[in-house]
């Protein structure tokens, strides 16, 4: 099972841990104010000569209440690095804790139980499901997990989304963005400690993008969760407290309040930097 | 031309597996079709009496007719899965400039090919099937001993004739709602189907009273209108449950996916439902009509007639394949419904869902179903079974007990909630990231 070394995570849901900018290397930080760390994690993918190493001993810590942007050419292992740190893929070493609990290797029904108390997910494909309602989506996972569910809580939420209206509408009928701004819904309710976005603007024109981005920054500075974000987009990114480089599995630099066009310029000569290193 | 028999040619041989469930069909469809035609064949054959002819050439026509609906309905069931499968494949093809007509012939000519496979694998089976037939009617005095039995002509080309046909025919079918492009509206042709067999039913367990309880063919109208009630009500059960849904006391974090996800689905839920309630109103009806027939035949003291003896023989050998038939359609739309969710089911998971509470509610929604054709298969084979019995003896009810009951209700559940539960765990096996990435 799983140990838990933190306290209670329900105690930091009032967004009074507000360290927005506090960046996201946050070494110094202690134990308590970590939301994410990762120790020497690796994942190799395939076996003998076409394994391909797609983590490589990556160790980083992230701050609660805080907002990084994770970037790096494709194929850098920033997909991966998501779904080890969320558990959804079993690193072959290392260890990740969450807000202060360990995530072990158990059954897929324990890392599931541990997931749906600790994570929130935003994927690019929204991953709603069809058949329930836009309100239906949301306390999904409090069903799933057999929490009770705050009927007003949850339409403040979406109302929060702007989506208030739309309690009754199924995904189909909402266009890409108001779908996204459901799956932020989601993530919310159930007051996780981390929430994972998976190219969260991948399918979204700018105007929407950008409004799922401020509601992501708001999870961050209203909320107090932690938001970790891959993007491949440098705009996506200058939304963030930070980003972290990835290249080739690696951890490759950090920025802290970053812009649109250094981000870009910085992802520009990502290769240089790990050629010159090598 | 050339091309897209090539293209369907290498689809079979690379993929056989895919095919399965239609070479089933065609092989059971057409070893049924031959083994019983072979009747037609033996009883032309010079020197056989005109009893054991009469016997023959009955038992062929009738069991050869379902046959061919049969295998009609089994192919095109197992052919509208296998086309939605590859509706990938389909659309790149599209994509890559094959016509609506170049498609349709490369679905129609793999159906063919497999259908004719199936068909000739089924040839050396229904030889000594029919041997074995030919030997029951013997030993039940039916036919006279001295008849030999003949494979001939008849059997072999209606067998390879109808399982090539009822193929080419399901396929071109199924393959038309693939690549139509847009959603032809089935609403008006589905109430029409509805109200046409609720009607005849009722016509034909009308038809029954007016029998008497003496005549030869009292025992069709009520199978007949158990048949047409069971899929005119097999139709209706979407709308009813979606009605019904909402006041179903699941909460649960199973259950409440359960009842919404049903709700939603109703629509596609006709095409599990009907063979399942199909076979629990006919197995049901036949089992407990024959065995009113036979007690009465007892009560009067007489011994069974060649005649009695056929339509027993015949009833039991109809409720035997519909029964395997209704079961190929039965775990087969089941297999293809939940494979198909594949990318659902990873969603839940994603939003939380443990594989025990996944599998908990494909479970609660297989019993949802199961009972719903219980409920309908039951009642439509009341109908049957009561004015059957009404008109045949003194009583409303057959002096049979529910064991037989129990026992096909026993089949139906197995089929439905094994199909459900087997196929949801292979599923449910993947991790669910790239459950939800495949079918993205």
């Amino acid at each position: 099972m799983f140990r838990r070394t933190g306290t209670d995570r329900r105690t930091h849901s009032k967004g009074d841990h507000g360290k927005g900018a506090h960046g996201a290397g946050g070494h110094g930080a202690g134990a308590a104010d970590v939301a994410l760390r990762l120790v020497k994690v690796s994942k190799t993918y395939g076996s003998d000569d076409s394994a391909v190493t797609a983590l490589d001993e990556v160790t980083l810590s992230l701050a609660r209440g805080t907002f990084t942007a994770v970037m790096g050419p494709s194929g850098s292992g920033k997909s991966t690095l998501l779904q080890c740190a969320a558990g959804l893929d079993r690193p072959d070493s290392g260890i990740v804790t969450v807000d202060g609990a360990e995530m072990t290797g158990g059954t897929e029904a324990e890392l599931t139980k541990f997931r749906r108390n600790r994570i929130g997910f935003v994927f690019q494909q929204y991953n709603l499901l069809d058949t329930l309602t836009v309100a239906q989506n949301t306390v999904l996972p409090l069903k799933l997990a057999r929490r009770r569910v705050n009927r007003d809580r949850v339409r403040e939420t979406l109302t929060a989304v702007g989506l208030g209206d739309r309690l009754g509408h199924r995904p189909d009928q909402l266009s890409g963005g108001q779908r996204q701004r459901v799956a932020i819904a989601r993530a919310l309710v159930t007051e996780p400690s981390v929430i994972f976005a998976d190219e969260p603007t991948g399918a979204l024109d700018t105007r929407s993008a950008r409004d799922v981005l401020r509601l992501l920054q708001d999870a961050v500075r209203v909320h107090g969760r932690t938001v970790v974000m891959v993007t491949h987009d440098p705009v996506a990114a200058s939304y963030a407290d930070a980003v972290l480089f990835l290249a080739d599995g690696r951890l490759a630099g950090e920025m802290r309040r970053p812009t649109v066009d250094a981000v870009a310029e910085r992802l520009a000569h990502l290769g240089d930097d790990v050629m010159a290193g090598a | 031309m050339f091309t897209m028999f090539t293209l369907a040619m290498r689809s079979v041989r690379q993929r056989p597996g895919r095919f399965a469930a239609t070479l089933l069909s065609a092989f059971l469809g057409a070893a049924i079709i031959m083994t019983f035609n072979s009747m037609h064949d033996t009883a032309g054959a010079p020197g056989v009496d005109s009893v054991s002819a009469n016997t023959l050439s009955t038992a062929a026509g009738v069991v050869g007719g379902y046959g061919t609906l049969l295998v009609f309905f089994a192919v095109a069931s197992t052919l509208t899965v296998n086309v939605r499968q590859r509706s990938a494949e389909i659309e790149l093809l599209r994509c890559s400039g094959a016509t609506p007509a170049q498609l349709k012939r490369m679905v129609v000519g793999e159906a063919v090919a497999v259908a004719l496979v199936g068909a000739l694998l089924a040839v050396g089976p229904a030889m000594l099937g029919g041997r074995v037939l030919l030997d029951v009617f013997q030993d039940s005095g039916q036919v006279a001993e001295s008849v030999d039995h003949t494979f001939g002509p008849i059997a072999l080309f209606s067998g390879l004739d109808i399982t090539v046909l009822a193929a080419a025919g399901a396929a071109f079918l199924a393959v038309r709602r693939a690549t139509s492009g847009r959603r032809r509206s089935r609403g008006r042709g589905r109430t029409f189907l509805v109200r046409g067999s609720l009607a005849l039913g009722g016509l034909a367990i009308c038809i029954t009273f007016v029998l008497s309880s003496t005549d030869a063919a009292l025992m069709a109208p009520p199978a007949y209108g158990a048949i047409l009630l069971s899929v005119g009500l097999a139709l209706l059960s979407p709308g009813l449950l979606r009605s019904l849904l909402g006041r179903l006391p699941l909460r649960g974090p199973s259950g409440y996916p359960a009842v919404h996800g049903l709700r939603a689905r109703t629509a596609e839920l006709a095409g599990v439902m009907v063979p399942l309630t199909l076979f629990i109103g006919m197995a049901t009806a036949t089992l407990y009509m024959q065995g009113v027939e036979n007690d009465a035949i007892d009560a009067a003291g007489v011994p069974k007639s060649v005649d009695a003896k056929n339509l027993e023989t015949l009833n039991l050998t109809v409720v035997g394949i519909i029964v395997v038939f209704s079961c190929i359609m039965l775990v087969n739309s089941l297999y293809a419904a939940t494979t198909y969710r594949r990318r659902e089911f990873g969603q839940q998971r994603l939003a939380g869902a443990t594989p025990g509470q996944v599998l908990g509610m494909v479970g609660i929604e297989s019993l949802v179903l199961t009972v719903t054709g219980v409920v309908l298969g039951t009642g439509a084979a009341l109908a049957g079974i009561v004015s059957f019995t009404t008109v045949r003896t003194d009583s409303v009810l057959p002096d049979r007990g529910l064991g037989i009951w129990l026992g096909v209700v026993a089949v139906a559940v197995a089929a439905t909630m094994g199909t459900s539960l087997v196929t949801a765990w292979r599923v449910v096996r993947t991790p669910a990231i790239s459950a939800v990435a495949l079918a993205a």
